[in-house]
């Protein structure tokens, strides 16, 4: 067993560096938990997006138009200042900012129709959410300004409201549909395509560079050893190593998700990432058979990884990229991996999904020992 | 002398691959990957023309009128598409509409899902009802006032924008990729120190001993890491610009000053950490790409909302983090029509690359060593 | 003189790497520096060229103090360190350049040392070559010619042959010679006596950062009391002939290992001779027989009780 250990040895020298990538793996995970999205609605439920008053005065007219809004919105408490305004703006936090002047409320009574001062982000579908509520407050009042002379505030308000105060009925098209975000297990799972790829290509490629230094080879084809028993060796250190990998990420998804360890799909994710290590190794061994030199297998892995995680979805959810970057990926097993784990949230059949994995660990396998053969005969002539 | 350092300095380092890699190809793919992710990723959010499917129980002009003038015009608001209502809910399943609406006397409305198009769908509906609801009153208590009514709606709300570039999220991505790409140019920086200590490198004793005051073969040798590093950037700001098409607003002078100033602050990072951390050179390398990775990824490189968060919780850590601060400082250049922010950013970058610089000379000017 | 070293005191932590350290070099000389693995040699000379602090001494160079900033020194000086110390990105030629320029600014007066330096060493074929192309041999030799391509007064070479095959090592090592009948002084360090004793005028010998002795060889070598040393391949000899060797005048030791007598003597002109008469009156059939000159392992192994080499 002395290949083998050796082996374990070599992981055990690497583990610093890919102990960073675990911990990213685990900061990363953290984030998203405190990013935690309600987990199940049943029914229509409207949207409501988030926004801040700033309002120079106060009146009925004003209560009541707060009081519409709050149906759609979240009045977020942010200081009136640009710069925090439009750090909110711009990542999100809040999607419009509504300034009321001074003396709206007058102005607005005597049918001066004033104007209230907007900033949003340009042309969302929020912005346009939002004004369409607030049009129909204040053209309700207007209208009962303008056809009812001298209207106090306070029955203008009752009016307003009670005229806004009916929802169409609305019927979902099959009624005992659940709706919303799926829980969190699907994105844990897919992160974990970054973390394993990158951890064991990098493990597996550098174990193969050492093992294919000529001298060493040459080394091991003198030791009184079957080539056979060395080869198995070396794919069962291998293999030990992308299983405990995989069983620690795989573990840590599932701690990070353990609400939701009950749901029957748990099982369903564990195989997917499961088919997806056998993959992701056998392009690992292929790497590591085409590439020589530590520099250069670093900078493989580096940017492998974070390519195919950036168009298979894994960073940014598959609904959002284009179909011609979709087509791309498809030729990556990570794609399919992310689609299956998206599958499996849903309920949905993802046997096609881990099919293809498994045809690309065969054939990366396959190409790897093709290519290994190759360069030996290179070697040996 | 400083020609013969410079021009030697050049010559080794564009022939070293790895550095060439790492600071150059490396954030130039990078940025590829986050064309690709985000292509479809800025235009998330933007109002697009809601599909709707039209299920006509009854006729109601007034209805039909207000959905006419919905469904026109330069940007609609509506596509409706009117139907049976069996087609409608096929199209429905099938995702192709938002959502159903009923026409008869009380209008309804069907959906598959909840979204912000669908709400939009209901409050389109529900302001119907509601105007209907309010013409009923008036025509109850003053029903004299109803042939002047005038029904046509008012803008009560005008756009005040807040800045005149578009807030388009993916563009943090870039700003903190640049950020990455000038403090990776601190392998430079520690390329430059190891050569220059005898205690560091063999070619570092050999400089050593040549007639050549240390300080100065430092300068002019870091001189030549520099140009190589701005000519990277320049290559990478290149491509941004002109073949991923990535906005920086109108102030290309400003925002190469930018790429100036913090590449400089990359470089004089990594002679500072070169200089004062013990250890080899793989654990420095270590460092250096670990302590710029979570800079980055703290100013947003990975998630844009990273660096909110870490701007309305910690702040102090947008100050302590010099990544922060230059991606910080596109962003400000970018979004403000002032200069105050822009202007806090660079200085905190200058303090930091003075502090890495004096640092790093107060190292390197000892010339004898403890040991070697 | 070339180099003065005086109560030179270098310590790391508890470690006395150099203690008290007295030396000397003339203008003219080849200097060797003989020392086993951590004697203290390179700590020497790294004190020498102002690279490591020390704790005490004065260094001379050229009969003025030296220190880090002494350029009107440095530029005297050529190095070659025990690692190599070239760039991997630049070819042969541009490496030479490169170490020549930071003390030959001009163009032309360099490009002639440059060339000359190459053609030294023997590297004209490899002259665009990067180094990662160059055997271990060609890599050492560019490693010299990148130290003396300037000229130097002086020339400190720092076990320049470790690792070098034979072919390599004699070219250097006749190189080294080349240099100094130019007119440079060199001082030499290295842990193989042989090329020491081949090349050196004069050696000092260390052992644990102290010089035990030092001298020109054949000095080196009377210091000792080993004067001969004789050797018989016998086929057969009885335990009182062995006996009565080693009674014979001016003869220290005699040892039998079964197959080869070892036979040594102190200073005597005609030892062997007298060897050769009693095997030849006792009958004794041999078969080789030599007799060899004490070598510099032969005084360090009686001045310090150990081999040189480990």
């Amino acid at each position: 067993m002395q290949v083998f250990k050796l082996c374990l040895k070599i992981f055990k020298k690497n583990l610093p560096v890919m102990s960073i990538y675990f911990g990213v793996f685990i900061m990363v995970s953290i984030i998203m938990m405190s990013n935690n999205r309600p987990t199940e609605q049943a029914g229509f439920i409207q949207a409501k997006t988030r926004m801040v008053v700033f309002s120079e005065e106060s009146s009925p007219l004003i209560d009541g138009m707060k009081e519409v809004l709050s149906d759609i919105a979240v009045f977020e408490a942010i200081e009136d200042d640009e710069n925090q305004l439009q750090d909110a703006l711009y990542f999100r936090r809040i999607s419009y900012i509504l300034r009321i002047p001074e003396n709206f409320t007058e102005d607005f009574l005597a049918g001066k129709n004033p104007t209230l001062s907007v900033t949003s982000v340009p042309e969302a579908t929020s912005k346009i959410y939002i004004d369409m509520r607030l049009d129909q407050y204040l053209n309700t009042a207007n209208i009962y300004v303008n056809q009812i002379p001298g209207i106090d505030a306070q029955t203008l308000n009752t009016y307003t409201l009670e005229d806004l105060d009916y929802e169409t009925p609305v019927q979902m098209l099959e009624a005992d549909q659940t709706f919303g975000e799926e829980g969190m297990m699907p994105y844990y799972f897919n992160y974990l395509a970054y973390t394993f790829m990158f951890v064991v290509i990098m493990g597996i490629s550098t174990i193969m560079l050492v093992f294919n230094d000529l001298n060493i080879k040459r080394r091991n084809a003198c030791a009184p050893m079957s080539s056979t028993s060395v080869t198995l060796q070396f794919y069962l250190a291998t293999m030990l190593f992308s299983l405990l990998s995989w069983a620690l990420l795989a573990g840590l998804s599932l701690l990070f998700s353990r609400n939701e360890l009950s749901d029957s799909n748990t099982l369903a994710f564990i195989l997917n990432s499961f088919v997806f290590a056998l993959s992701s190794s056998s392009i690992a061994f292929l790497i590591g058979n085409l590439v020589k030199g530590r520099e250069a297998i670093s900078a493989i892995a580096n940017v492998f990884t974070l390519g195919s995680c950036f168009i298979s979805g894994v960073f940014v959810p598959q609904a959002i990229l284009t179909d011609s970057v979709l087509k791309m990926a498809s030729f990556l097993p990570t794609y399919w991996y992310v689609r299956g784990n998206t599958l499996i949230a849903i309920s949905a059949d993802f046997s096609k999904a881990l099919m293809i994995q498994l045809a690309f660990a065969v054939a990366f396998f396959i190409l790897a020992i093709v290519v290994g053969k190759k360069k030996r005969m290179a070697i040996e002539a | 002398m400083f020609g013969h350092i410079f021009v030697y300095r050049l010559k080794v380092l564009l022939r070293d691959k790895s550095m060439i890699f790492w600071t150059m190809i490396f954030p130039i793919a990078l940025a590829t990957f986050f064309n690709l992710a985000f292509g479809g990723f800025s235009s998330q959010g933007t109002f697009g023309t809601i599909p709707v499917a039209v299920v006509l129980e009854s006729d109601n002009i007034a209805f039909a009128d207000t959905l006419e003038k919905m469904s026109t015009g330069e940007s609609p608001m509506f596509k409706p598409d009117f139907v049976t209502p069996s087609q409608a809910d096929a199209l429905l399943s099938d995702g192709k509409v938002a959502g159903t609406i009923t026409v008869a006397d009380t209008m309804a409305l069907k959906v598959n899902q909840s979204g912000i198009s669908q709400s939009i769908l209901k409050i389109f509906l529900d302001r119907y009802a509601h105007t209907t609801r309010t013409v009923s009153r008036i025509a109850a208590i003053h029903p004299e006032s109803l042939q002047n009514m005038d029904l046509t709606p008012v803008t009560f709300t005008k756009d005040a924008p807040i800045t005149t570039g578009n807030l388009d999220m993916t563009l943090n991505y870039f700003y903190a990729l640049i950020a990455m790409a000038c403090f990776y140019g601190s392998f430079f920086g520690l390329e430059e120190v190891s050569l220059i200590q005898a205690n560091l490198s063999r070619r570092g004793a050999r400089l050593n001993m040549a007639p050549v005051h240390k300080l100065k073969a430092f300068i002019y040798s870091s001189l030549a890491s520099y140009t190589i590093l701005i000519g990277e950037m320049m290559v990478l700001m290149a491509y941004l610009i002109f073949v991923l098409g990535v906005n920086f607003g109108s102030q290309i002078g400003l925002i190469l000053v930018t790429v100036f100033i913090g590449s400089l602050a990359g470089l004089t990072f990594g002679s500072f950490i070169a200089a004062l951390v013990k250890g080899d050179a793989n654990m420095k390398t270590g460092l250096l790409i670990g302590i710029t990775m979570i800079g980055s990824f703290l100013s947003g490189m990975m998630f844009a909302e990273m660096k909110y968060l870490v701007q309305t919780k910690f702040p102090l850590l947008t100050i302590i983090n010099p990544v922060n601060l230059l991606a910080d400082a596109f962003y400000a250049l970018y979004f403000f029509s002032t200069y105050n922010r822009y202007l806090l950013n660079i200085s905190g970058l200058l303090i930091f690359t003075v502090i890495f610089a004096l640092s790093t000379y107060w190292v390197i000017r000892r010339r004898k060593y403890a040991s070697l | 003189m070339i180099v003065k070293v005086d109560n030179l005191v270098k310590r790391y932590g508890n470690l006395v790497a150099l203690d008290h350290l007295n030396l000397q070099v003339n203008a003219g000389e080849i200097f060797g520096l003989l020392g086993p693995n951590g004697s203290g040699k390179t700590t020497a000379i790294n004190c020498i060229l102002s690279l490591l602090k020390y704790d005490k001494g004065d260094i001379h160079v050229f009969d003025k103090p030296m220190s880090p900033e002494a350029y009107d020194i440095k530029k005297d000086i050529g190095v070659v360190m025990q690692d190599v110390a070239v760039f991997n990105e630049l070819t042969v030629h541009d490496n030479i350049d490169y170490f020549c320029g930071l003390y030959i600014p001009d163009k032309k007066e360099r490009k002639k040392l440059v060339d000359e330096a190459i053609e030294f060493v023997g590297l004209s074929d490899y002259r665009k070559f990067y180094p990662k192309k160059l055997s271990g041999g060609l890599l050492r030799r560019l490693n010299i010619a990148c130290g003396i391509a300037h000229k130097p007064k002086l020339i400190i070479l720092d076990e320049p042959t470790v690792a070098v095959d034979p072919q390599s090592r004699n070219k250097i090592l006749e190189g080294i010679v080349a240099l100094n009948k130019q007119g440079a002084t060199v001082i030499y360090t290295s842990h193989y006596m042989e090329e020491v004793e081949q090349i050196c005028s004069r050696i000092m010998i260390l052992d644990k950062g102290k010089t035990i002795a030092q001298g020109t060889k054949d000095e080196l070598k009377n210091m000792i009391s080993l004067g001969e040393k004789i050797t018989v391949e016998v086929f057969d000899i009885t335990e009182t002939q062995l006996k009565e060797i080693e009674a014979l005048p001016h003869i220290t030791s005699v040892i039998y290992d079964g197959k080869l007598v070892e036979i040594r003597s102190t200073k005597s002109k005609n030892n062997l001779e007298k060897v050769l008469e009693y095997i030849k009156t006792e009958k004794i059939s041999f078969g080789k027989i030599y007799s060899e000159l004490p070598t510099l392992n032969d005084v360090f192994l009686e001045i310090t009780g150990k081999e040189l080499r480990d």
